[in-house]
């Protein structure tokens, strides 16, 4: 069984390429029109996501919903196509669709500028400026399409395990290398892949179950599957559907457990052995009471993926992940076998679904880039909490380690990226913050205090004529308002924390 | 109290006095942290109403938007919402939109002044603010208001396309790239809009209110980004304005410290909401409070005109009209803040209740 995925503008030749491909493997191919045609059939509104992409437009909640769902039916179809026999598939974003499965070779088709316009002037019957504007506005839509979809630049090449430029080389002989490398070991389906692909199906079918039943169809909800035990997240404003969706779920082949959580954001918490009695757990569990939030635990596996990673880079292989780096199918086999069988993470979880928090379990083995492959980026996360990792590094590597993956994942996520020691000064109401606030709201008081006590000369001052006795006063507020708003914000703000409202 | 004070300059402040702006402050980041605008919509006409000079209110506000803006860019500027290179480029015309608002508001406010002084001083500046609050204020609220009639037809909660629409059929040249926000826009859009924005923060203090829309819908920027963009932009704006209106001597420092006792506690609250609150009703309730506060302001534009000898009304009808106006303008932002906390509570509480529920184990499963 084999998964290619070939991503491709305008005119690049990617589809026949990824036609060549398929003849060769002798396995189906499947294009991205065909995907949208039956996902609209479905009911689907793609046209209208597209336009509002097009137009520049940011996502209603209704076509937040709709896009979910468009996302969870590529989903579903290209695993269902690849579980039978495999596939090729091509399109704009079928690199990014299957986050996690680490087998499937991610190809970039380009075309030299110049070919391109020749082959739109060519086609579309257009100018040589018209082709080149039409070209720009068609790699401009696709960029956004990417970006909304999957929050991710889709020109970025660590998306892709090689980027062929048709303009050097013929389809045929782009297709006859490609085939040689599809027969890699790094690109072969293994137990862990499957099982994985796997998840990502059952995931699509809960959430496309979800958008086809009259009492749940508007909710926007996210889904995540881990060997039947499905987690649903759902915003607070969908009260009154929430009920119905485990019913939903229930009938749905495949699925052991249905947890729904109620939650407005998430937490992603990074461990490499996640402990229920360690000190994190309570910690996470009260900030995410606060921002009512849910916890998605990530189980970093033991650091060999990030030595391994510096190597494959150097050898010329970017884009192969480390954990097939390593051997891949044995490993792999072994991983499955394992990870049920940790005791940790079950009762950990297990402590989550009861405080109403969990919004599901992951395992990825490597570093950042692996753990943003298996994110979805479109899932609004408030805080990474990174806790013990690398540990058998040694004390020194996996601080900075810990310290680098900490630096990635706030590059990529663009949210606050914390250690776990960190979480108690920056997010909950320790005894030192009793003092910032006594602090705070005392200089603010004094502050207050002295502007409607000296309020006359205050005001005088701050009226009196004269060009250098403005420009005086002028100073003197531009220093104080800020420093009477950051010392009563401040108090503000840890009050709030205090109260556990945030 | 010292003569200036007395001339109508600065306003003198009791305790019940301080107690209302305090409340102002309090609805106004109410419905600021609920709406993402700064709620100058709401504390610069509330402040008019208590007495308070308009240019005075406009200063006092602006210089208020510096410090929350600060804090609130600082927090998004962490979440990497904040696109500098965007903000710097708008804010060159923003500049010269917030010198044109001081200068014009100046002038009015020195020629009120030179043409008798008394009550008809400010009654000229009083009349633009108003008159510009109630035409771009009513623009927002009923352009909002018929996309909300509109969506609920075709089942969805979204702004108008029109002008986006419009505005995209030009692609002027030099188009500028902006990596943070990934987008690229015209030079020439940018400009206006950032005169625009500094123009409007500077007369009433809403710069947000065409500042984010633009950089949503013309721009076509995230709205995490626009609303960070924003509040960077916010933060030199209110600087900017706080400077040239403190050196104007316009800016009156009580009225800045009593709106932040307020305003730095209701915009917890108001943020909190936006989570638990569906998007159509947030947009149908600030389009709500925005046209009330513009009915307010219309009602008490009778009173400048009488001022200004425009209009013949006897001076003890003033009063009516600014009762009449301050319990407009009062209960739409109570109400607005009541409707809004309301959510939050019911929000907080269906939490409790489910939480409850899971820790009995009678719903097993949600």
């Amino acid at each position: 069984m084999q998964i290619i995925c070939v991503s491709r503008g305008t005119y690049e030749g990617g589809k026949e390429l990824a036609e060549a491909l398929a003849k060769r493997l002798g396995i189906p191919c499947l294009a991205r029109e065909e995907a949208t045609d039956a996902a609209t059939r479905a009911g689907i509104h793609v046209g209208k996501l597209e336009m509002a992409v097009v137009r520049r437009h940011p996502l209603s909640e209704y076509l937040a919903v709709e896009r979910e769902k468009f996302q969870a039916f590529i989903t579903a179809t290209l695993c269902e196509r690849a579980r039978e026999e495999g596939l090729v598939y091509h399109g704009r974003t079928g690199h990014l669709v299957l986050p996690g499965v680490s087998p499937v070779f991610r190809i970039r088709v380009i075309a030299d500028t110049e070919a391109r316009i020749a082959q739109t002037m060519d086609r579309l019957g257009l100018s040589r400026e018209k082709a080149r504007l039409f070209n720009e506005q068609v790699d401009e839509d696709i960029r956004r399409w990417v970006r909304v979809l999957y929050n991710v630049d889709g020109e970025s090449p660590d998306l892709y395990d090689v980027v062929v430029n048709l303009s050097h080389v013929s389809v045929e002989n782009a297709a006859s290398a490609l085939v040689a490398m599809a027969q890699l070991p790094e690109f072969q389906v293994t137990p862990a892949s499957r099982r994985a692909l796997e998840d990502l199906h059952l995931a699509a079918r809960c959430r496309l179950a979800i958008g086809g039943d009259r009492r749940t169809r508007g909710m926007q909800v996210r889904v995540r599957a881990d060997r039947g035990r499905v987690s649903v997240t759902w915003l607070p404003r969908d009260r009154k559907a929430a009920p119905a969706v485990p019913s939903i779920l229930e009938e749905i082949e495949g699925v052991r457990e249905v947890v729904c959580t109620m939650a407005t954001t998430n937490l992603l918490w990074i461990e490499e052995d996640v402990d229920p009695d360690s000190e994190t757990l309570p910690q996470i569990l009260e900030i995410a009471e606060k921002w009512n939030a849910a916890v998605e635990i990530l189980r970093l596996e033991d650091g060999e993926g990030e030595a391994e990673a510096a190597p494959a880079g150097a050898s010329g292989e970017p884009g192969i992940p480390d954990t097939e780096a390593e051997g891949g199918i044995l490993d792999d086999g072994v991983e499955v076998e394992r990870l049920p069988e940790d005791a940790g993470v079950r009762e950990t979880m297990g402590r989550l679904v009861s405080a109403g928090r969990a919004g599901g379990y992951r395992a990825v083995r490597g570093g950042a880039r692996e753990i943003l492959q298996s994110l979805d980026r479109t899932s609004s996360y408030s805080l990474v909490v990174v806790g013990r990792v690398f540990s058998s590094k040694g004390v020194s590597t996996a601080k900075r380690l810990s310290r680098e993956l900490a630096g990635s994942l706030a590059d990529a996520l663009r949210v606050p990226v914390i250690g776990s020691d960190e979480l108690r000064s920056q997010y909950l109401f320790g005894p030192g913050h009793w003092l910032k606030l006594a602090l705070h709201g005392a200089l603010a008081a004094l502050l207050l205090f002295l502007v409607f006590t000296y309020q006359a000369p205050i005001l005088e001052f701050l009226a009196r004529g004269g060009t250098r006795h403005r420009i005086l006063a002028a100073a003197a507020l531009f220093l104080f308002v800020p420093l009477f708003a950051h010392l009563y914000g401040s108090f503000a703000r840890y009050l709030f924390r205090l109260m556990k409202i945030e | 109290m010292p003569d200036f004070l007395l001339a109508g300059h600065f306003t003198h402040i009791d305790l019940l006095m301080a107690v209302e702006v305090a409340l102002l402050g309090f609805i106004g980041g109410t419905l600021s942290g609920f709406i993402g605008s700064g709620g100058a919509f709401f504390m610069t006409p509330g402040m008019m109403n208590l007495g308070v000079p308009g240019a005075v209110a406009v200063a006092s506000n602006i210089s208020h938007k510096f410090g929350k803006a600060m804090i609130g860019s600082k927090k998004h500027g962490e979440m990497g919402h904040v696109d500098k290179k965007l903000a710097v480029i708008v804010l060159i015309t923003a500049a010269l939109g917030i010198n044109l608002a001081v200068w014009v508001m100046k002038s009015l406010f020195t020629r009120g002044r030179e043409g008798g002084g008394g009550e008809a001083s400010t009654a000229l500046s009083d009349l633009y603010i108003s008159l510009v609050f109630v035409g771009v204020l009513s623009l927002v609220s009923l352009s909002m208001l018929a996309d909300i009639i509109k969506s609920r037809k075709q089942e969805e909660a979204r702004p108008s396309r029109r002008i986006v629409d419009f505005l995209n059929r030009f692609r002027l040249h030099p188009m500028i790239h902006f990596p943070v926000a990934d987008v690229s826009v015209s030079l020439w859009v940018l400009l206006v809009c950032g005169l625009a924005t500094g123009y409007l923060a500077g007369t009433i203090g809403v710069g947000g209110f065409i500042g984010v829309p633009a950089m949503i819908y013309v721009f076509g920027v995230s709205a995490q980004v626009a609303a960070g963009t924003e509040l960077f932009l916010a933060m030199f704006m209110g600087a900017y304005g706080l400077l040239n209106y403190a050196f104007q001597g316009m800016v009156d420092v009580r009225l800045v410290v009593l709106l932040y006792l307020g305003s730095l506690v209701g915009i917890h609250l108001g943020a909190y909401g936006t989570k638990v609150v569906r998007e159509l009703i947030i947009r149908l309730v600030t389009s709500c409070i925005i046209l009330l506060c513009v009915l307010s302001r219309l009602i008490a534009i009778p009173v400048y005109l009488r001022r200004l000898g425009v209009v013949r009304l006897r001076p003890s009808a003033d009063g009516y009209f600014n009762s009449a106006s301050k319990v407009l303008l009062y209960a739409s932002g109570l109400v607005g803040a009541a409707i809004i906390l309301f959510f939050v509570f019911r929000a907080y509480l269906e939490r409790r209740r489910v939480h409850a529920s899971l820790a009995a184990g009678a719903e097993p499963a949600a």
